[in-house]
Protein backbone atom coordinates (compact mmCIF):
# COMPACT_ATOMS: atom_id res chain seq x y z
CA UNK A 1 0.00 0.00 0.00
CA UNK A 2 1.52 3.59 -0.93
CA UNK A 3 1.53 6.01 1.83
CA UNK A 4 0.36 8.50 -0.54
CA UNK A 5 -1.54 8.25 -3.96
CA UNK A 6 -3.61 10.92 -5.87
CA UNK A 7 -5.94 10.26 -8.57
CA UNK A 8 -6.37 13.33 -10.83
CA UNK A 9 -6.44 15.38 -7.90
CA UNK A 10 -7.28 18.67 -8.60
CA UNK A 11 -8.42 22.01 -6.85
CA UNK A 12 -10.23 25.28 -8.28
CA UNK A 13 -10.15 28.55 -5.29
CA UNK A 14 -13.08 31.01 -6.13
CA UNK A 15 -12.31 34.49 -5.64
CA UNK A 16 -14.45 37.80 -6.87
CA UNK A 17 -12.74 41.09 -8.30
CA UNK A 18 -14.94 44.44 -8.68
CA UNK A 19 -16.92 45.97 -6.05
CA UNK A 20 -20.18 46.93 -7.41
CA UNK A 21 -20.09 44.66 -10.36
CA UNK A 22 -18.69 41.65 -8.73
CA UNK A 23 -17.23 38.87 -11.45
CA UNK A 24 -16.47 35.58 -10.19
CA UNK A 25 -13.12 34.26 -11.06
CA UNK A 26 -11.69 30.67 -11.09
CA UNK A 27 -8.37 30.01 -9.97
CA UNK A 28 -6.94 26.78 -10.88
CA UNK A 29 -4.73 25.43 -8.47
CA UNK A 30 -4.05 22.22 -8.99
CA UNK A 31 -4.48 19.79 -12.22
CA UNK A 32 -5.43 16.28 -12.39
CA UNK A 33 -2.47 15.82 -10.40
CA UNK A 34 -1.33 12.38 -10.35
CA UNK A 35 1.31 11.03 -7.74
CA UNK A 36 2.28 8.19 -5.54
CA UNK A 37 4.61 8.18 -2.75
CA UNK A 38 5.71 4.97 -1.18
CA UNK A 39 6.09 4.05 2.31
CA UNK A 40 8.90 4.89 4.31
CA UNK A 41 10.21 7.61 1.45
CA UNK A 42 11.19 10.48 1.62
CA UNK A 43 9.20 12.57 -0.93
CA UNK A 44 9.99 16.50 -2.46
CA UNK A 45 7.62 18.70 -4.13
CA UNK A 46 9.61 21.47 -5.75
CA UNK A 47 7.51 24.52 -7.45
CA UNK A 48 7.91 28.47 -7.86
CA UNK A 49 5.34 30.66 -5.77
CA UNK A 50 1.87 29.42 -6.59
CA UNK A 51 2.82 26.43 -8.74
CA UNK A 52 0.51 24.53 -5.75
CA UNK A 53 2.50 22.85 -3.55
CA UNK A 54 0.68 24.29 -0.05
CA UNK A 55 -3.00 23.60 -1.86
CA UNK A 56 -1.67 19.92 -2.21
CA UNK A 57 -0.02 19.73 1.33
CA UNK A 58 -3.22 21.17 2.49
CA UNK A 59 -5.59 18.71 0.83
CA UNK A 60 -3.34 15.71 1.46
CA UNK A 61 -3.00 16.98 5.26
CA UNK A 62 -7.00 16.73 5.31
CA UNK A 63 -7.22 20.37 5.79
CA UNK A 64 -8.82 21.11 2.26
CA UNK A 65 -11.06 19.91 0.32
CA UNK A 66 -10.12 19.07 -3.17
CA UNK A 67 -12.71 20.23 -6.11
CA UNK A 68 -12.50 17.07 -8.10
CA UNK A 69 -10.08 13.75 -8.00
CA UNK A 70 -9.29 11.23 -5.58
CA UNK A 71 -6.33 11.06 -3.19
CA UNK A 72 -5.65 8.38 -0.22
CA UNK A 73 -3.18 9.06 2.33
CA UNK A 74 -2.27 5.51 4.24
CA UNK A 75 -4.69 3.81 1.87
CA UNK A 76 -7.76 6.30 3.46
CA UNK A 77 -9.83 8.61 1.48
CA UNK A 78 -9.10 11.96 2.36
CA UNK A 79 -12.83 13.28 2.40
CA UNK A 80 -14.55 10.44 3.21
CA UNK A 81 -12.24 9.00 5.71
CA UNK A 82 -10.51 12.19 7.45
CA UNK A 83 -11.05 11.66 10.74
CA UNK A 84 -8.93 8.07 10.71
CA UNK A 85 -6.17 9.94 8.67
CA UNK A 86 -5.79 13.08 11.18
CA UNK A 87 -3.92 11.01 13.99
CA UNK A 88 -1.47 8.86 11.99
CA UNK A 89 -0.30 12.58 10.16
CA UNK A 90 1.93 14.75 11.39
CA UNK A 91 1.56 18.50 9.76
CA UNK A 92 4.68 21.34 9.79
CA UNK A 93 4.15 24.67 8.45
CA UNK A 94 6.99 26.80 7.49
CA UNK A 95 7.43 30.95 9.11
CA UNK A 96 6.43 32.21 12.10
CA UNK A 97 2.78 31.48 12.20
CA UNK A 98 0.98 28.71 13.51
CA UNK A 99 2.46 28.89 17.30
CA UNK A 100 0.38 29.74 20.23
CA UNK A 101 3.04 32.57 21.15
CA UNK A 102 2.25 33.14 24.45
CA UNK A 103 2.52 29.39 25.27
CA UNK A 104 6.09 27.62 26.53
CA UNK A 105 7.72 25.22 24.16
CA UNK A 106 6.58 22.80 26.70
CA UNK A 107 3.00 23.60 26.88
CA UNK A 108 2.67 24.01 23.37
CA UNK A 109 3.78 20.15 23.01
CA UNK A 110 1.44 19.63 26.23
CA UNK A 111 -1.69 21.23 24.44
CA UNK A 112 -0.99 19.41 20.90
CA UNK A 113 -0.47 16.21 22.77
CA UNK A 114 -4.39 16.55 24.01
CA UNK A 115 -5.64 17.46 20.91
CA UNK A 116 -3.84 14.66 19.08
CA UNK A 117 -5.39 12.24 21.91
CA UNK A 118 -2.08 11.22 22.91
CA UNK A 119 -2.31 9.87 26.73
CA UNK A 120 -0.43 11.82 29.75
CA UNK A 121 1.61 9.11 30.04
CA UNK A 122 2.92 8.72 26.52
CA UNK A 123 2.85 12.50 26.43
CA UNK A 124 5.13 12.84 29.60
CA UNK A 125 8.03 10.86 28.09
CA UNK A 126 7.45 11.96 24.40
CA UNK A 127 7.24 15.29 25.23
CA UNK A 128 11.08 15.59 26.42
CA UNK A 129 12.13 13.67 23.89
CA UNK A 130 11.24 15.59 21.15
CA UNK A 131 12.46 18.47 22.48
CA UNK A 132 15.72 16.81 23.15
CA UNK A 133 15.72 16.00 19.44
CA UNK A 134 14.92 19.67 18.35
CA UNK A 135 17.15 20.81 20.71
CA UNK A 136 14.85 22.86 22.53
CA UNK A 137 15.90 20.90 25.98
CA UNK A 138 17.03 23.99 27.69
CA UNK A 139 14.55 26.32 26.97
CA UNK A 140 11.01 24.40 27.06
CA UNK A 141 10.04 26.86 30.00
CA UNK A 142 10.36 30.30 27.63
CA UNK A 143 7.38 31.61 26.06
CA UNK A 144 7.72 30.81 22.53
CA UNK A 145 7.12 34.94 21.84
CA UNK A 146 10.85 34.95 22.96
CA UNK A 147 11.79 32.12 20.58
CA UNK A 148 14.02 32.65 16.99
CA UNK A 149 12.93 32.13 13.64
CA UNK A 150 14.56 29.10 14.03
CA UNK A 151 13.88 27.87 17.20
CA UNK A 152 10.10 28.63 16.68
CA UNK A 153 10.44 26.19 13.36
CA UNK A 154 12.19 23.38 15.07
CA UNK A 155 8.93 23.87 17.82
CA UNK A 156 6.79 23.55 14.50
CA UNK A 157 8.94 20.13 13.94
CA UNK A 158 8.15 18.70 17.58
CA UNK A 159 4.76 19.66 17.58
CA UNK A 160 4.28 17.40 14.34
CA UNK A 161 5.61 14.72 15.49
CA UNK A 162 3.51 14.97 19.17
CA UNK A 163 1.68 12.18 17.67
CA UNK A 164 4.36 9.60 16.38
CA UNK A 165 3.12 10.02 13.20
CA UNK A 166 3.54 7.91 10.19
CA UNK A 167 3.81 10.34 7.58
CA UNK A 168 5.17 13.79 8.31
CA UNK A 169 4.14 16.45 5.55
CA UNK A 170 6.82 19.51 5.82
CA UNK A 171 5.46 22.63 3.89
CA UNK A 172 9.02 24.81 3.06
CA UNK A 173 10.08 23.87 6.69
CA UNK A 174 13.52 25.95 6.10
CA UNK A 175 11.78 28.81 4.35
CA UNK A 176 13.56 32.48 6.21
CA UNK A 177 15.94 30.48 8.02
CA UNK A 178 19.31 31.14 8.27
CA UNK A 179 21.62 28.11 6.90
CA UNK A 180 22.79 26.96 10.63
CA UNK A 181 18.99 26.46 11.63
CA UNK A 182 18.25 24.82 8.14
CA UNK A 183 20.59 22.54 8.41
CA UNK A 184 19.77 21.38 11.63
CA UNK A 185 15.78 21.43 10.30
CA UNK A 186 17.13 18.87 7.36
CA UNK A 187 19.23 16.80 10.03
CA UNK A 188 16.23 16.23 12.00
CA UNK A 189 13.95 15.44 8.66
CA UNK A 190 16.67 12.95 7.62
CA UNK A 191 16.87 11.33 11.32
CA UNK A 192 13.28 11.15 11.20
CA UNK A 193 13.16 9.21 7.46
CA UNK A 194 16.03 6.53 8.77
CA UNK A 195 13.48 5.90 11.41
CA UNK A 196 10.97 5.08 8.66
CA UNK A 197 8.89 7.63 8.70
CA UNK A 198 7.82 8.66 5.39
CA UNK A 199 8.37 12.39 4.80
CA UNK A 200 6.71 14.55 2.33
CA UNK A 201 8.67 17.60 1.86
CA UNK A 202 7.31 20.91 -0.12
CA UNK A 203 10.59 23.24 -0.88
CA UNK A 204 12.15 26.07 -3.42
CA UNK A 205 15.59 25.08 -2.04
CA UNK A 206 17.22 22.51 -4.77
CA UNK A 207 20.09 21.72 -2.66
CA UNK A 208 17.59 20.38 0.29
CA UNK A 209 15.76 18.70 -1.80
CA UNK A 210 18.85 16.85 -4.17
CA UNK A 211 20.61 16.42 -0.60
CA UNK A 212 17.16 14.65 1.25
CA UNK A 213 15.35 13.32 -1.16
CA UNK A 214 14.93 9.60 -2.53
CA UNK A 215 12.22 11.38 -5.48
CA UNK A 216 10.96 14.44 -6.17
CA UNK A 217 8.23 16.07 -8.31
CA UNK A 218 8.21 19.08 -9.84
CA UNK A 219 4.39 21.41 -10.15
CA UNK A 220 4.39 23.56 -11.79
CA UNK A 221 1.24 25.99 -12.61
CA UNK A 222 -0.92 23.34 -10.40
CA UNK A 223 0.58 20.27 -12.90
CA UNK A 224 3.28 17.78 -12.23
CA UNK A 225 5.52 17.96 -14.82
CA UNK A 226 8.05 15.17 -13.81
CA UNK A 227 8.54 12.58 -11.16
CA UNK A 228 11.78 11.01 -10.70
CA UNK A 229 15.11 10.69 -8.87
CA UNK A 230 16.82 13.78 -8.03
CA UNK A 231 19.56 12.00 -10.24
CA UNK A 232 17.56 11.64 -12.84
CA UNK A 233 16.25 14.93 -12.94
CA UNK A 234 19.94 16.34 -12.94
CA UNK A 235 20.68 14.34 -15.92
CA UNK A 236 18.46 16.15 -17.91
CA UNK A 237 20.68 18.73 -18.49
CA UNK A 238 23.86 16.78 -18.17
CA UNK A 239 24.40 18.00 -21.84
CA UNK A 240 24.78 21.28 -20.65
CA UNK A 241 27.43 23.24 -18.34
CA UNK A 242 26.47 26.33 -16.96
CA UNK A 243 28.39 29.72 -17.13
CA UNK A 244 27.90 32.19 -14.28
CA UNK A 245 29.05 35.25 -15.29
CA UNK A 246 28.75 38.71 -12.75
CA UNK A 247 28.31 41.87 -14.38
CA UNK A 248 27.79 45.64 -13.84
CA UNK A 249 26.31 47.30 -16.53
CA UNK A 250 25.33 44.88 -19.05
CA UNK A 251 22.41 46.36 -21.09
CA UNK A 252 18.94 45.18 -21.82
CA UNK A 253 19.80 44.63 -25.50
CA UNK A 254 23.01 42.58 -24.82
CA UNK A 255 21.36 40.20 -22.74
CA UNK A 256 18.92 39.43 -25.04
CA UNK A 257 21.70 38.96 -27.83
CA UNK A 258 22.57 36.59 -25.33
CA UNK A 259 19.31 34.76 -24.86
CA UNK A 260 19.31 34.73 -28.65
CA UNK A 261 22.76 32.69 -29.40
CA UNK A 262 22.03 29.74 -30.53
CA UNK A 263 23.92 27.82 -28.23
CA UNK A 264 22.09 28.89 -25.46
CA UNK A 265 19.20 26.86 -23.97
CA UNK A 266 18.22 29.10 -20.81
CA UNK A 267 19.80 32.20 -19.63
CA UNK A 268 18.67 33.25 -16.03
CA UNK A 269 19.23 37.12 -13.93
CA UNK A 270 19.97 37.18 -10.27
CA UNK A 271 20.50 40.24 -8.57
CA UNK A 272 23.71 40.10 -6.47
CA UNK A 273 24.02 43.14 -4.50
CA UNK A 274 25.17 46.45 -7.72
CA UNK A 275 25.59 43.65 -9.86
CA UNK A 276 23.62 40.80 -12.01
CA UNK A 277 24.84 37.34 -11.93
CA UNK A 278 23.61 35.86 -15.58
CA UNK A 279 23.53 32.25 -15.60
CA UNK A 280 23.72 30.67 -18.58
CA UNK A 281 23.17 26.92 -19.70
CA UNK A 282 25.16 25.56 -23.19
CA UNK A 283 26.43 22.63 -24.45
CA UNK A 284 30.23 23.04 -23.98
CA UNK A 285 29.19 25.97 -22.12
CA UNK A 286 33.61 26.75 -21.86
CA UNK A 287 33.68 27.08 -24.96
CA UNK A 288 31.79 30.09 -25.65
CA UNK A 289 32.77 32.23 -22.61
CA UNK A 290 34.49 34.55 -25.83
CA UNK A 291 31.28 34.84 -27.77
CA UNK A 292 29.63 35.68 -24.33
CA UNK A 293 32.08 38.15 -23.92
CA UNK A 294 32.32 39.91 -26.91
CA UNK A 295 28.20 40.29 -26.80
CA UNK A 296 29.25 41.81 -23.19
CA UNK A 297 31.90 44.25 -24.42
CA UNK A 298 31.19 47.62 -22.60
CA UNK A 299 29.84 45.67 -19.11
CA UNK A 300 32.18 45.24 -16.54
CA UNK A 301 33.04 41.67 -16.09
CA UNK A 302 33.57 40.85 -12.62
CA UNK A 303 33.69 37.03 -12.17
CA UNK A 304 33.77 34.37 -14.92
CA UNK A 305 33.03 30.29 -13.87
CA UNK A 306 31.69 27.56 -15.36
CA UNK A 307 30.19 24.34 -13.59
CA UNK A 308 28.18 21.32 -14.04
CA UNK A 309 24.34 21.87 -14.04
CA UNK A 310 23.16 21.47 -10.30
CA UNK A 311 19.48 20.17 -10.11
CA UNK A 312 18.40 24.15 -9.86
CA UNK A 313 19.73 23.99 -13.57
CA UNK A 314 17.81 21.38 -14.21
CA UNK A 315 14.80 22.91 -12.31
CA UNK A 316 14.67 25.93 -14.00
CA UNK A 317 15.17 24.04 -17.56
CA UNK A 318 11.71 22.24 -16.55
CA UNK A 319 9.74 24.93 -15.45
CA UNK A 320 11.91 28.21 -17.53
CA UNK A 321 13.88 31.08 -15.92
CA UNK A 322 10.76 33.30 -15.39
CA UNK A 323 9.03 31.21 -12.70
CA UNK A 324 12.43 31.34 -10.71
CA UNK A 325 11.21 35.51 -9.85
CA UNK A 326 7.40 34.57 -9.18
CA UNK B 1 -11.80 6.19 26.28
CA UNK B 2 -13.49 8.76 23.50
CA UNK B 3 -14.85 10.03 26.39
CA UNK B 4 -11.71 10.96 28.52
CA UNK B 5 -9.84 11.81 25.04
CA UNK B 6 -12.46 14.71 24.60
CA UNK B 7 -12.88 15.40 28.16
CA UNK B 8 -8.53 16.41 28.08
CA UNK B 9 -8.68 18.03 24.64
CA UNK B 10 -11.22 20.29 26.15
CA UNK B 11 -9.29 20.77 29.37
CA UNK B 12 -6.03 21.75 27.10
CA UNK B 13 -8.35 24.29 25.43
CA UNK B 14 -9.42 25.60 28.62
CA UNK B 15 -5.70 25.56 29.84
CA UNK B 16 -4.51 27.16 26.20
CA UNK B 17 -6.98 30.16 26.83
CA UNK B 18 -6.68 30.69 30.42
CA UNK B 19 -2.89 31.34 29.85
CA UNK B 20 -3.17 33.07 26.48
CA UNK B 21 -5.40 35.77 28.52
CA UNK B 22 -3.61 35.56 31.75
CA UNK B 23 -0.81 36.94 29.66
CA UNK B 24 -2.70 40.02 27.50
CA UNK B 25 -3.23 42.74 28.92
CA UNK B 26 -6.19 44.26 27.22
CA UNK B 27 -7.90 40.96 28.17
CA UNK B 28 -6.33 42.24 32.31
CA UNK B 29 -7.91 45.83 31.83
CA UNK B 30 -11.13 44.79 30.60
CA UNK B 31 -11.37 41.83 33.56
CA UNK B 32 -9.97 44.66 36.10
CA UNK B 33 -10.81 47.78 35.10
CA UNK B 34 -14.15 48.39 33.55
CA UNK B 35 -15.81 46.39 36.69
CA UNK B 36 -14.41 48.52 38.78
CA UNK B 37 -14.99 51.94 36.67
CA UNK B 38 -18.98 50.57 36.51
CA UNK B 39 -19.51 49.57 39.95
CA UNK B 40 -18.73 53.25 41.11
CA UNK B 41 -20.14 54.71 38.54
CA UNK B 42 -23.50 52.75 38.95
CA UNK B 43 -23.82 52.35 42.36
CA UNK B 44 -23.15 56.29 43.04
CA UNK B 45 -25.90 56.70 40.43
CA UNK B 46 -28.70 55.24 42.23
CA UNK B 47 -26.80 56.51 46.27
CA UNK B 48 -26.78 60.17 44.79
CA UNK B 49 -30.19 59.81 42.89
CA UNK B 50 -31.82 59.33 45.59
CA UNK B 51 -32.41 55.24 45.24
CA UNK B 52 -29.43 53.51 47.74
CA UNK B 53 -31.62 50.74 47.93
CA UNK B 54 -30.80 49.87 44.36
CA UNK B 55 -27.21 49.81 45.52
CA UNK B 56 -26.92 45.91 45.27
CA UNK B 57 -28.55 45.45 41.97
CA UNK B 58 -26.33 48.32 40.88
CA UNK B 59 -23.11 45.84 41.82
CA UNK B 60 -24.38 42.88 40.31
CA UNK B 61 -25.33 44.63 37.08
CA UNK B 62 -21.83 46.00 36.44
CA UNK B 63 -20.68 42.65 37.46
CA UNK B 64 -22.82 41.22 34.69
CA UNK B 65 -21.55 44.15 32.70
CA UNK B 66 -18.07 42.40 33.08
CA UNK B 67 -19.08 39.10 32.26
CA UNK B 68 -21.01 40.04 29.34
CA UNK B 69 -18.17 42.46 28.07
CA UNK B 70 -15.31 39.88 28.37
CA UNK B 71 -17.47 37.18 26.96
CA UNK B 72 -18.11 39.48 23.91
CA UNK B 73 -14.87 40.47 23.35
CA UNK B 74 -12.40 37.34 24.37
CA UNK B 75 -15.10 34.45 22.98
CA UNK B 76 -16.23 36.67 19.98
CA UNK B 77 -12.80 36.85 18.91
CA UNK B 78 -11.87 33.32 19.25
CA UNK B 79 -11.54 32.14 15.72
CA UNK B 80 -10.57 35.31 14.64
CA UNK B 81 -7.23 34.87 16.64
CA UNK B 82 -7.11 31.51 15.47
CA UNK B 83 -7.13 32.50 12.05
CA UNK B 84 -4.98 35.52 12.52
CA UNK B 85 -2.19 33.57 14.51
CA UNK B 86 -2.72 30.32 11.66
CA UNK B 87 -3.18 27.66 14.29
CA UNK B 88 -7.18 27.48 12.79
CA UNK B 89 -5.95 25.51 10.33
CA UNK B 90 -4.02 23.06 12.72
CA UNK B 91 -6.37 23.09 14.66
CA UNK B 92 -9.23 21.60 11.73
CA UNK B 93 -5.80 19.35 11.11
CA UNK B 94 -5.96 17.53 14.52
CA UNK B 95 -7.95 14.69 15.56
CA UNK B 96 -10.33 16.47 18.25
CA UNK B 97 -12.56 18.37 17.04
CA UNK B 98 -13.00 22.17 16.22
CA UNK B 99 -16.25 22.47 18.33
CA UNK B 100 -14.75 20.31 21.24
CA UNK B 101 -11.24 23.29 20.71
CA UNK B 102 -13.99 26.34 20.88
CA UNK B 103 -16.16 24.72 23.68
CA UNK B 104 -12.61 24.68 26.03
CA UNK B 105 -11.74 28.25 25.46
CA UNK B 106 -15.13 29.36 25.67
CA UNK B 107 -15.69 27.85 29.04
CA UNK B 108 -12.12 29.45 29.82
CA UNK B 109 -13.16 32.63 29.13
CA UNK B 110 -16.69 32.69 30.93
CA UNK B 111 -15.12 31.07 34.11
CA UNK B 112 -12.68 33.94 34.13
CA UNK B 113 -15.33 36.72 33.36
CA UNK B 114 -16.76 35.55 36.64
CA UNK B 115 -13.59 37.28 38.51
CA UNK B 116 -15.89 40.06 37.72
CA UNK B 117 -18.54 39.74 39.52
CA UNK B 118 -16.11 38.83 42.86
CA UNK B 119 -14.44 42.33 41.94
CA UNK B 120 -17.52 44.63 41.76
CA UNK B 121 -18.16 43.18 45.15
CA UNK B 122 -15.05 43.91 46.67
CA UNK B 123 -15.37 47.20 44.97
CA UNK B 124 -19.06 48.04 46.70
CA UNK B 125 -17.15 46.83 49.57
CA UNK B 126 -14.25 49.08 49.68
CA UNK B 127 -15.80 52.10 48.14
CA UNK B 128 -19.25 52.10 49.26
CA UNK B 129 -19.22 50.33 51.98
CA UNK B 130 -21.95 47.89 50.93
CA UNK B 131 -22.31 44.66 52.94
CA UNK B 132 -22.11 41.52 51.22
CA UNK B 133 -25.52 40.56 52.24
CA UNK B 134 -26.43 37.26 50.03
CA UNK B 135 -30.05 36.61 50.94
CA UNK B 136 -29.50 32.96 49.75
CA UNK B 137 -26.38 31.76 48.99
CA UNK B 138 -26.75 28.37 47.71
CA UNK B 139 -29.20 29.93 45.30
CA UNK B 140 -26.70 32.76 44.25
CA UNK B 141 -23.97 29.71 43.89
CA UNK B 142 -26.54 28.17 41.58
CA UNK B 143 -27.26 31.37 39.85
CA UNK B 144 -23.53 31.70 38.97
CA UNK B 145 -23.17 28.31 37.70
CA UNK B 146 -26.04 28.69 35.40
CA UNK B 147 -24.69 31.97 34.09
CA UNK B 148 -21.51 30.24 33.42
CA UNK B 149 -22.88 27.97 31.84
CA UNK B 150 -25.02 30.32 29.32
CA UNK B 151 -22.06 32.32 29.07
CA UNK B 152 -19.61 29.44 27.96
CA UNK B 153 -22.62 28.65 25.36
CA UNK B 154 -22.98 32.26 24.29
CA UNK B 155 -19.22 32.51 23.65
CA UNK B 156 -19.71 29.88 21.11
CA UNK B 157 -22.21 31.60 19.38
CA UNK B 158 -20.48 34.11 18.97
CA UNK B 159 -17.56 32.94 17.91
CA UNK B 160 -19.19 31.75 14.66
CA UNK B 161 -21.16 34.69 14.30
CA UNK B 162 -18.32 37.26 14.53
CA UNK B 163 -16.51 35.11 11.62
CA UNK B 164 -19.55 34.93 9.62
CA UNK B 165 -19.87 38.40 10.57
CA UNK B 166 -16.77 39.37 8.91
CA UNK B 167 -16.00 42.36 10.79
CA UNK B 168 -15.67 41.24 14.19
CA UNK B 169 -14.29 44.35 16.30
CA UNK B 170 -16.99 46.60 15.08
CA UNK B 171 -19.38 44.48 15.91
CA UNK B 172 -18.65 43.82 19.09
CA UNK B 173 -18.27 47.52 19.35
CA UNK B 174 -21.85 48.11 18.46
CA UNK B 175 -23.35 45.05 20.12
CA UNK B 176 -21.54 46.44 23.67
CA UNK B 177 -23.84 49.35 25.02
CA UNK B 178 -26.58 48.19 23.86
CA UNK B 179 -27.07 44.51 25.69
CA UNK B 180 -26.24 46.51 28.78
CA UNK B 181 -29.33 48.46 28.18
CA UNK B 182 -31.52 45.83 26.98
CA UNK B 183 -30.25 43.44 29.66
CA UNK B 184 -31.18 46.14 32.26
CA UNK B 185 -27.71 45.90 33.82
CA UNK B 186 -27.54 49.40 34.19
CA UNK B 187 -31.08 50.07 34.82
CA UNK B 188 -34.21 47.66 35.94
CA UNK B 189 -35.90 46.34 32.65
CA UNK B 190 -39.44 47.97 33.65
CA UNK B 191 -38.01 51.30 32.65
CA UNK B 192 -37.85 50.05 29.34
CA UNK B 193 -40.58 50.08 26.76
CA UNK B 194 -42.86 47.12 26.46
CA UNK B 195 -42.31 46.11 22.55
CA UNK B 196 -38.49 45.76 23.33
CA UNK B 197 -38.51 43.16 26.28
CA UNK B 198 -39.17 40.49 24.24
CA UNK B 199 -35.75 41.15 23.09
CA UNK B 200 -34.53 41.63 26.51
CA UNK B 201 -35.96 37.95 27.26
CA UNK B 202 -33.71 36.45 24.68
CA UNK B 203 -30.53 37.50 25.83
CA UNK B 204 -28.66 35.12 28.58
CA UNK B 205 -27.40 38.22 30.57
CA UNK B 206 -30.66 39.77 31.06
CA UNK B 207 -31.51 36.27 33.31
CA UNK B 208 -27.91 36.19 34.82
CA UNK B 209 -28.67 39.49 36.04
CA UNK B 210 -32.33 38.33 37.24
CA UNK B 211 -30.93 35.27 38.62
CA UNK B 212 -27.95 36.72 40.30
CA UNK B 213 -30.32 39.84 41.79
CA UNK B 214 -32.84 38.06 42.67
CA UNK B 215 -31.26 35.48 44.55
CA UNK B 216 -29.17 38.04 46.01
CA UNK B 217 -32.51 39.54 47.19
CA UNK B 218 -31.29 43.15 45.45
CA UNK B 219 -34.89 42.77 43.83
CA UNK B 220 -38.33 42.00 45.16
CA UNK B 221 -38.56 38.50 45.33
CA UNK B 222 -40.37 36.26 42.21
CA UNK B 223 -39.56 32.65 41.40
CA UNK B 224 -36.00 32.38 41.01
CA UNK B 225 -37.10 28.94 38.91
CA UNK B 226 -38.32 30.71 36.17
CA UNK B 227 -34.57 32.49 35.79
CA UNK B 228 -33.24 29.23 36.31
CA UNK B 229 -34.99 27.74 33.41
CA UNK B 230 -34.92 30.46 31.33
CA UNK B 231 -31.32 30.39 31.60
CA UNK B 232 -30.99 26.50 30.97
CA UNK B 233 -32.97 26.82 27.97
CA UNK B 234 -31.19 29.18 26.18
CA UNK B 235 -27.81 27.27 26.81
CA UNK B 236 -29.38 24.50 25.20
CA UNK B 237 -30.70 26.94 21.94
CA UNK B 238 -27.35 28.64 22.03
CA UNK B 239 -25.49 25.29 21.82
CA UNK B 240 -27.57 24.02 19.47
CA UNK B 241 -27.03 26.94 16.97
CA UNK B 242 -23.54 27.00 17.97
CA UNK B 243 -23.06 23.49 17.60
CA UNK B 244 -24.55 23.87 13.69
CA UNK B 245 -22.30 27.44 13.10
CA UNK B 246 -19.28 25.63 14.24
CA UNK B 247 -20.14 22.43 11.78
CA UNK B 248 -20.52 24.94 9.14
CA UNK B 249 -17.17 26.59 9.59
CA UNK B 250 -15.21 23.96 9.96
CA UNK B 251 -16.98 22.71 6.33
CA UNK B 252 -16.06 26.11 4.72
CA UNK B 253 -12.24 25.92 5.80
CA UNK B 254 -12.14 22.98 4.08
CA UNK B 255 -13.94 24.28 1.05
CA UNK B 256 -12.37 27.70 1.24
CA UNK B 257 -8.81 27.49 2.66
CA UNK B 258 -8.24 28.84 5.86
CA UNK B 259 -10.92 31.36 5.73
CA UNK B 260 -8.81 33.87 4.10
CA UNK B 261 -11.32 34.81 2.35
CA UNK B 262 -13.67 35.75 4.30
Amino acid sequence: MAAIQTIALSRVYHSKTGVIRQQKKDIRALEEVNLEVAQGELFGLLGPNGAGKTTLTKILSTILLPSSGDARVLGLDIVSQARAIRPRIGIVFGGERGLYWRLSARDTLLYFADLYHVSPEVAARRIPELLELVGLSGRHEERVENFSRGMKQRLHVARGLINDPEILFLDEPTIGLDPVAAREIRRIMKDLNQQGKTIFLTSHYMYEVDELCDRVAVLNKGEIILVDTPGALKSLVSDLEVVEIEVIGAQQDAIERLRAHEKVVSLQIEPRDLAQALLIQAPGGAALVGDFLTILSGARIQRILTRQPTLEDAYVRLVGPEAMHT
Amino acid sequence: MKFKSALRALLGSFREQAISRATDNFFIGTLFIQPVLFTLLSVGIYRYGGKPDLSLYAVIGAGMIGIWNNNLWTSGSIVQDERRGGTLELLVAAPTSLEIVLLGKSLSNAVASILALAITFATGLLAYRLPLDIEQPLAFAGAVLLTLVAMTMLGLLLGSLFVLARAAGQLATVLNYPIFILSGLTFPLTVLPLWIRPLSYSLVSTWGNLALARAAGAVAQSSLWVTYLALAGLSVLYFILGHYLYRLIERIVRERGGLEQW
